[in-house]
């Protein structure tokens, strides 16, 4: 039923062109290089080491991990992680 | 970014230490409450976050239900720095009084220079601005310059233009004198022979001829003669003029000669030059208010063969150009003494060189130059070489040489 329901919503996102992310509640994630990556739409965080920052999101987690991670900036609408990335994992 | 640092700057920012067991808690917990966080890094199991001071006293409650200790480890911003200026009340009164003091020492005029001045002497022209209400300790409101400027060409009537412009705290009042006749000496006099030589021209324009083409003179001899001219002779069928003595004029005139220049260079074959071996010796002295202090002595004769080289320095600039204060370097540089020969020819044009500059220095300005003649002489020592220069011009040999009445 729910599935229905997005898919309905995604059509209807694409005939009216809105950006997916706001129609859907998704994360927007932006990435500078392997230095910075911003997320957007987050729910917080879950885990906060210097080697791996886990996210939480609408739908499952985002685990970023890295050396001499730090969260730059965090608010509510917006997440910076600075560091050096090396690997970004989605789960659900 | 930047108004977001400004208002941190504003606000105040605390910098925090929490330690527990499930920091992120307290951090989610603040991103509930809409408190916001930056720099959140992890050193030892401890995460350390920035946060804005007046959010730093709603995270307590945070604190104790996450079960997470909130220290502050740091602070910074406006909040801090008025704290600390509070403590330090006569830092302020001190900045306070500095901007007041530089505000009333500007507003008055403390140096008036004057340029463009010959012959009035500067003095009087300040004098006469001073009289004027433009001297040195004046407030600049209370100055009317365009009155100033008009009253000081009443008061010097040498001046042909005066304007006084400010710039800071100085008045430079620049002048135009005006250029009067120059009265010239009407008394009688004579004009006698500068230099020896043979009359090529004689102009008279007042008075008597004394010499005519051709005549060879000696430094001294007269002329023309400072007598008016004698009046014409009388027409046969008039009768004649009794001529009364010559009275005495200004004589003026061209007279030109023939003059013989003569002069002597020599060198020798064997050469000496003098070079700087690049050793040097340095001493340095601090004059200040006519004593001198040395800095840095050297000894007297620091090398055997030297030449010195003095460097003034002082700190110059605008108004304070005679300051008081100066420092003098002096350098000795060691000197050596090369040996080289040259041929005889070389040796001439050296000779020569020096017999033309030599008698270069006695030709004046508008004399036209005949011939140049050079000759080498013979000389008792072979490694010697002496030339004669002779130059013959043509010039104006005239002097004005006042009569004495008496």
């Amino acid at each position: 039923m729910q599935r229905r329901r997005k898919g309905n919503l995604q059509r209807l996102a694409g005939l009216l062109e809105i950006p997916a992310d706001i129609v859907l509640d998704l994360p927007r994630i932006t990435m500078l290089g392997n230095k910075q990556l911003l997320v957007e739409n987050h729910k917080g965080i879950i885990e906060y080491t210097g080697a791996l920052v886990r996210i939480k999101l609408s739908q499952g987690e985002l685990n970023v991990a890295g050396a001499e991670l730090t969260i730059g900036n965090f608010q509510a609408e917006q997440l910076l992680v600075e560091g050096t990335v090396t690997e970004i994992k989605y789960e659900t | 970014m930047l108004t977001l640092r400004l208002t941190n700057y504003l606000h105040g920012t605390v910098r925090v230490k929490i330690s527990g067991a499930i920091p992120e808690r307290f951090i989610n917990l603040c991103l509930a409450r809409g408190i916001f966080l930056w720099g959140i890094n992890k050193h030892n199991d401890d995460v350390y976050a920035s946060l804005r001071l007046p959010d730093f006293f709603r995270i307590r409650p945070l604190a104790r239900r996450s079960h997470n200790r909130v220290e502050a480890v740091g602070h910074a911003g406006f909040p801090f720095t008025l704290k600390r200026v509070r403590r330090r009340k006569m830092l302020v009164v001190g900045a306070v009084l500095f901007f007041v003091f530089l505000n009333l020492l500007t507003a008055r005029i403390w140096f008036v220079d004057v340029s463009g001045h010959k012959e009035v002497a500067a003095e009087r022209i300040t004098g006469a601005a001073a009289a004027h209400g433009l001297r040195p300790g004046i407030a600049k409101a209370d100055v009317d310059l365009k009155a100033v400027e008009k009253e000081m060409l009443l008061a010097l009537p040498e001046l042909a233009w005066v304007g006084v412009n400010l710039t800071g705290t100085r008045a430079l009042i620049e002048v135009v004198e005006k250029t009067l006749p120059k009265a010239g000496d009407k008394s009688p006099a004579h004009i006698v022979a500068g230099k020896d030589g043979v009359i090529t021209e004689v102009i008279a324009i007042a008075g008597q001829p004394a010499v005519k083409k051709g005549d060879t003179v000696k430094r001294g001899d007269l002329l023309i003669k400072g007598f008016a001219a004698d009046p014409p002779p009388a027409a046969r069928d008039q009768t004649p003029i009794i001529t009364l003595p010559a009275s005495y004029v200004r004589a003026a005139g061209i007279v030109k000669a023939r003059v013989w220049y003569e002069s002597y260079g020599e060198a020798g074959l064997a050469q000496e030059v003098l070079r700087r071996t690049g050793r040097k010796a340095v001493a340095v002295s601090l004059r200040a208010d006519g004593h001198e202090l040395a800095l840095k002595r050297v000894a007297d004769q620091p090398f055997t063969r030297f030449e010195t080289e003095v460097v003034h320095k002082k700190l110059s600039g605008g108004r304070n150009s005679n300051f008081a204060v100066e420092s003098i370097i002096n350098i000795f540089h060691e000197l050596v003494a090369e040996r080289y020969e040259i041929t005889v020819e070389q040796a001439r044009d050296i000779a020569r060189g020096k017999a033309l500059a030599a008698v270069q220095d006695r030709i004046p300005e508008g004399a036209q130059v005949l011939t140049r003649e050079v000759t080498t002489l013979q000389t008792a020592e072979p490694r010697f070489v002496r030339v004669k220069v002779m130059v013959e011009t043509v010039e104006e040999i005239g002097q004005t040489m006042n009569i004495n009445l008496q």
